[in-house]
């Protein structure tokens, strides 16, 4: 049993599983990453994939159209970047305090406006909801072994790929990106060079936004297509600690969200079987974040005392 | 020797500890203005809606006893949060250890170690606070030592935590009903009674006024709070007075992990006849981070915020038998708005520097 | 040709929100084609309207006029676009971009939408190599000397065209040497039709390059002026209406203090990025004296005394003593108890907590001490007391102890910081660029105030990359460069600053027998 488990781990539709996984998680990577890329800090990623994902859900229940409940999770995710924006650098509110205190409540205040459209307060089953499709791309799907990995996906795993590409382009090959990294590597020597620093700011905390609400809506309009509370379940720390550990570096960055997705097909795996306790296996991916966090850090902390790098 | 000047109290706006009860008052007042923008949508009554939350409680004995009972762990949950963020730390893992202390006291309480009804629930609750005091130092020992992104770890390990705590009860504490992971019953020695039943005063009261004179001591008066003040407000600062970061770390974690296992022993002790991991201590970590917030990381000022909280929530939940489309979260979005409010430097401060720039002037040209 | 008015101030104002009157009715033409330097002390105004020219900051009321044209910069991309350009005193530079990049940044040359990297290269070496400024663009900025980065931004300005040209204080980064080939690269500029403003508090230099001179002082103008009509003593007094007292040596006592080291540095060696920061540094500070460190910045200044003081993180190798006992292992506080103190250089990053009270910050460095606790507890009134006290004796200006630190002036923060390190009663004292940015009142008072203790038998290390300052304060000198100790000089007395300045270049380098009085004398 226990070796046909391990077996199960390297198989195709292992990979097919991580990769549905790794959506949510890729986009919370990218809007930690975007952010921080013009020296804005956005600890709020996970309530901003549990607001855009109810938006997106309710949207679609109102407006009958999945597209059109994307669009709405879109401006939610974009509002409360603004509001973000707002508190943090108008007036003066610590981004992280902001951010904490986002993530604290946006489980209540989720739960009231699905109260107030559904009725409930657990989940949206009881609504009847458009969603949004999978793919099957007709060419891709009969390659063995990477059709089934490339072809078949959910639409917005799609839409997460163009995203990371047209990103990496945006940020290192575009005016605009070197502008942005230029805000966030020293924010005065943009502003000397005609920069206007703040919109960039703002700007960049939007993308944030978008990416964060995308990866909230691709759990409740195509992967579970419900909403329910708790449904990100950390998938935005996550995010934010792979942006941590990748310190800039782009590669590192999917690399690190692509392997804590795996962890999660794991502890998905681990489930399916009796051999191991189900909670210490729900709680798998988490632990291997915890790791991977520590590790780096430690690491980190001794090239920094063997003079390898700069103290940041 | 100078001859001091009479110490007039300055009463406008310039006067900074006002400035701050003016925002806090004008913070209060927008968000209830919102909410009742809110009721008004939601509600057909909503006059009537914001007066029940906000007197409902006082109608009944029992549910202004209901109040005093449940906001005491989520006061030593502020509390904890409180020395944390005050120390410049953001150190989130309040709720893991509420959720993991409650596995201590379940343990204790279900086995008959004392015949002792005074002692059983003390060896409760010192179990609790040490597994608190000893697991919160893990996120803070990170940062301090490596720079470890401790909201990061210590987030992880509130999920981690919950994990093991459903492990451990469904491996050695489960009671024999199905429909719930719960452990078994307290013993009858374990659970703490009432002082004062019909207003549900119970030790844990006296235990949390206890608790919040101590820390306020801690915090204005001792040398440990100074460090504490300094550190939270420029780490480089209190490094160059040689201040041990690393000590502070511990130290703070240690006191918070102690005060979120006493809350945790009080919720299970007075609230509850068995302990279910994913149910009894939920949210009360969490909650804790943002009465710190609306108090200020004041000892006093969390307290207070916990009680009024709750008292909010218990109206909610009066109003609830006669308005059944108000839920009791509309109060997180009253506490939301407050916190975005209170916590921005510049809010209002347009006014006062307008007062500051015309005092200015007029002793320019004096 | 000379003589046409480029640029005109007419009755200029600044006034922050917060009250300060930085510049009032300022009447200034610059013509095109001269070197018009602008002097004042620190916090004179000279800052803030260079910023008004170049489009940081808008006139609270008055006009600027550019070219004949009314102008109103909203932003330094406006002034930039009119053809002003601004080299700043603190680089505006971004490490881990190339030169390139730094210079291309906000008008970058694209392809698409893409940028034109090798239009881009191409286009920078061309305007480096007009000049002469013999760079290769493709390079890191954070390898470079910081000489070179100042090259960098001035190349930045001429890219985008400017014919106005404006350098805050460029000087205070480079030596004689370098300063010397900077004028030479600016008289370049005047002849190929660049206006020149040139911001300085040095008045030698400002009497060498300028055409013209205009002062500011508290704000105001005090009237623009040709080189040749100014005597050095008529410019001092427009500036601060006073001799500048510069001869602090009769304030020097000369006990003896039997040669006693209140801290000695053996054989310091540290690495960083595989080359040494600190290359075998051996020097002691005796009892009673001020041990100077002259050098350009950057030359491990900052490596040694964060080794100094206990601060650093980087592991190095070498004995630190202070008062006799070894410090290896031990942190800053183990090295306070031994009667170090210290002023840090960034006193707003690490001297101060800006929100908390006066009092607060005025105890920090000796919390512990029995004066100012009662028992388990802080002594609240002792400490009120203390604060009151050395708020009188340092002429601190504030309303009272318990406002918050950073509501004061740099001066009068300054001189907290220095009354705290002096109440620690110290055997040892660090300053580290001590009157960095402060008025020239306050800068006299901590200067009287180091030279008090030294007379007390306090052995003081100073770091400045003010080199009169140095030079002012002095007993004995040291000059770093590249790491190491280049030269060491007996008698503060003796030295010149165009020795000093061979030094800190490294054109000079004494013998180690020579070095070896550092230690040894």
């Amino acid at each position: 049993m226990l070796s046909s488990i391990f077996g199960s781990l390297f198989t195709t539709r292992f990979l097919a599983t991580v990769i549905r996984l790794s959506t949510p998680i890729l986009f919370a990577a990218v809007a930690s990453f975007i952010a921080a890329s013009t020296g804005m800090v956005n600890i709020a990623i996970e309530s901003i994939m549990t607001f855009g994902a109810l938006a997106g859900i309710l949207g679609s229940y109102l407006t009958g159209n999945a597209w059109a409940g994307l669009l709405i999770g879109l401006v939610v995710g974009i509002l409360t970047a603004l509001l973000i924006a707002l508190f943090s650098m108008r007036l003066g509110a610590s981004p992280i305090l902001i951010g904490i205190a986002l993530n604290t409540f946006a489980d209540s205040l989720a739960i009231f406006f699905l109260y107030q459209i559904a009725g409930e307060k657990g989940t949206s089953a009881s609504l009847p909801t458009k969603t949004l499709p999978v793919v099957n791309i007709p060419g891709i799907q009969n390659i063995p072994v990477l059709g089934q990995l490339l072809s078949g996906q959910y639409v917005l795993t799609y839409i997460c790929w163009i995203v990371l590409i047209l990103l990496f382009i945006m940020i290192y090959k575009t005016p605009l990106g070197m502008r942005m990294r230029a805000c966030g590597l020293n924010a005065n020597a943009a502003r000397t060079a005609g920069i206007n620093v703040e919109k960039l700011q703002i700007f960049s905390l939007v993308l944030s936004g978008m990416f964060a609400a995308l990866g909230g809506m691709y759990l409740s309009l195509n992967y579970l297509r419900i909403f329910s509370k708790g449904m990100v379940a950390g998938q935005g720390w996550m995010g934010i600690a792979a942006n941590g550990i990748a310190n800039g570096n782009y590669g590192v960055l999917l690399l690190s969200a692509l392997i804590f997705s795996a962890f999660r097909a794991v502890s998905i795996v681990f489930s399916s079987s009796t051999i191991f306790p189900v909670d210490l296996v729900a709680a798998i991916p988490y632990f291997a974040v915890f790791c991977f966090v520590t590790i780096a850090s430690i690491i980190r902390y001794y090239r920094v005392k063997a003079g390898k790098v700069e103290e940041q | 020797m100078t001859e001091k000047k009479a110490k007039s109290v300055n009463l406008s706006i310039t006067n900074p500890r006002v400035f701050e009860v003016i925002k806090m008052v004008i913070s209060i007042l927008i968000a209830f203005a919102i909410t009742f923008v809110i009721l008004c949508l939601i509600s057909k009554n909503p006059v009537n809606a914001l007066v029940t939350i906000l007197t409902g409680p006082l109608t009944k004995k029992r549910y202004i006893g209901s109040v005093i009972e449940s906001f005491i762990p989520y006061a030593f949950s502020g509390l904890a949060a409180g020395v944390l963020f005050k120390s410049g730390a953001f150190n989130l893992g309040g709720e893991g250890i509420f959720i993991i202390s409650g596995i201590s006291v379940a343990a204790v309480a279900c086995n008959a170690l004392t015949t002792s009804h005074m002692l059983h629930p003390v060896l409760c609750i010192l179990a609790a606070a040490l597994t608190g005091c000893i697991l919160m130092i893990i996120p803070s020992f990170l940062k301090a030592k490596f720079g470890t992104n401790e909201m990061v770890v210590s987030l992880m390990l509130n999920s981690i935590y919950s994990g093991v705590a459903m492990f451990i009860t469904r491996k050695y504490l489960l009671t024999n009903t199905t429909s719930t992971i719960g452990t078994k019953d307290y013993l009858a020695t374990a659970k703490i009674g009432y002082i004062y039943e019909p207003l549900r005063i119970s030790p844990c009261l006296l235990l949390l006024i206890a608790a919040t004179i101590i820390m306020y001591l801690v915090m204005f008066k001792s040398r440990l709070g100074y460090q504490i003040r300094l550190a939270g407000t420029n780490p480089k600062f209190a490094e160059y007075s040689g201040i041990s970061a690393f000590k502070l770390a511990i130290v703070t974690a240690m006191i918070a992990g102690t005060l979120c296992g006493i809350g945790a022993s009080c919720q299970l002790l007075t609230q509850t006849s068995f302990y279910q991991p994913d149910k009894s201590l939920v949210g009360i970590g969490f909650s804790g981070m943002l009465l710190s917030m609306l108090g200020r990381n004041n000892p006093i000022g969390i307290v207070v915020a916990a009680f009024l909280i709750k008292y909010l929530e218990q109206g909610t939940s009066v109003l609830y038998f006669v308005d059944r489309a108000i839920p009791s979260e509309i109060v997180a979005i009253v506490e939301g708005i407050v916190i975005l409010l209170i916590s921005s430097q510049y809010f209002l401060r347009g006014f006062r520097e307008k007062k500051l720039l015309k005092e200015g002037l007029e002793k320019d040209a004096k | 040709m000379i003589g046409d008015t480029i640029l005109k101030l007419d009755k200029v104002t600044k006034v922050y929100p917060n009250g300060t009157v930085a510049n009032r009715d300022i009447n200034m033409e610059f013509e095109k084609g001269e070197i018009h330097s602008i002097v004042g002390e620190n916090g004179a105004g000279k800052s803030t309207l260079m910023k008004m020219i170049f489009g940081i900051e808008s006139p609270s009321s008055g006009t600027i006029t550019y070219k004949g044209q009314e102008v109103h910069f909203q932003s330094s991309l406006d002034a930039i676009k009119a053809g002003i350009g601004m080299v700043h005193q603190h680089f505006m530079l971004i490490n881990s971009f190339s030169i390139v990049d730094n210079i291309i940044l906000g008008d970058e040359p694209t392809s698409g939408a893409f940028i034109d990297r090798k239009e881009a290269t191409r286009i920078t070496q061309e305007v480096s190599d007009k000049y002469n400024f013999e760079l290769d663009v493709t390079a890191k900025v954070s390898s470079l000397s910081v000489a070179k980065k100042q090259k960098v931004e001035i190349l930045k300005t001429l890219y985008r065209n400017a014919e106005l040209i404006i350098l805050d204080e460029p000087t205070s980064v480079l030596t004689p040497q370098e300063t010397e080939k900077l004028f030479v690269q600016l008289r370049q500029f005047k002849e190929q039709g660049h206006t020149i403003l040139f911001i300085s508090h040095k008045l030698e230099e400002v009497k060498a390059i300028s055409d013209r001179i205009s002062v500011i002082r508290n704000g105001v103008s005090k009237g623009t002026y040709r080189n040749e009509e100014l005597t050095m003593e008529q410019l001092t007094n427009l500036i601060i209406g006073r001799d500048l007292e510069s001869d602090l040596e009769q304030f020097k006592t000369h006990e003896d203090f039997n040669n006693e080291k209140a801290m000695i540095v053996n054989d310091l060696y540290m690495e960083r990025n595989g080359k040494p920061a600190l290359n075998k540094i051996s020097f002691a500070v005796k009892k009673g004296e001020i041990l100077g460190i002259a050098g350009v910045e950057g030359n491990g200044q900052l490596d040694l005394i964060r080794c100094i003081t206990g601060l650093e993180k980087t592991a190095y190798t070498g004995k630190i003593t202070i008062c006799g006992k070894d410090t290896t292992g031990m942190n800053i506080k183990g090295r306070r108890d031994l009667g170090m103190a210290y002023i840090p250089e960034d006193r707003m990053g690490d001297g101060i907590a800006g929100p908390l009270p006066i009092s607060d910050n005025m105890i920090s460095t000796y919390y512990t001490r029995d004066d100012v606790n009662k028992g388990m507890f802080m002594d609240n009134k002792a400490i009120d007391r203390i604060s009151d006290e050395l708020i009188e004796t340092f002429a601190v200006k504030a309303e009272n102890n318990k406002v918050s630190i950073d509501s004061l002036s740099g001066g009068n923060i300054q001189k907290v910081v220095v009354a705290r390190e002096y109440n620690t009663h110290p055997k040892f004292m660090i300053a580290e660029q001590p009157t960095h940015g402060i008025d020239i009142g306050s800068a006299e008072f901590v200067h009287h105030k180091l030279i008090e203790l030294r007379n007390e038998g306090v052995g003081i290390l100073l770091v400045s990359a003010d080199l009169n300052e140095v030079m002012d304060l002095s007993d004995r000198i040291i000059v770093l460069f590249d790491g190491e100790i280049a030269g060491y000089f007996p008698n503060a007395r003796t030295v010149t600053d165009q020795q000093l300045g061979m030094y800190m270049l490294g054109a000079s380098h004494q013998t180690e027998e020579e070095i070896g009085g550092a230690l040894n004398d």
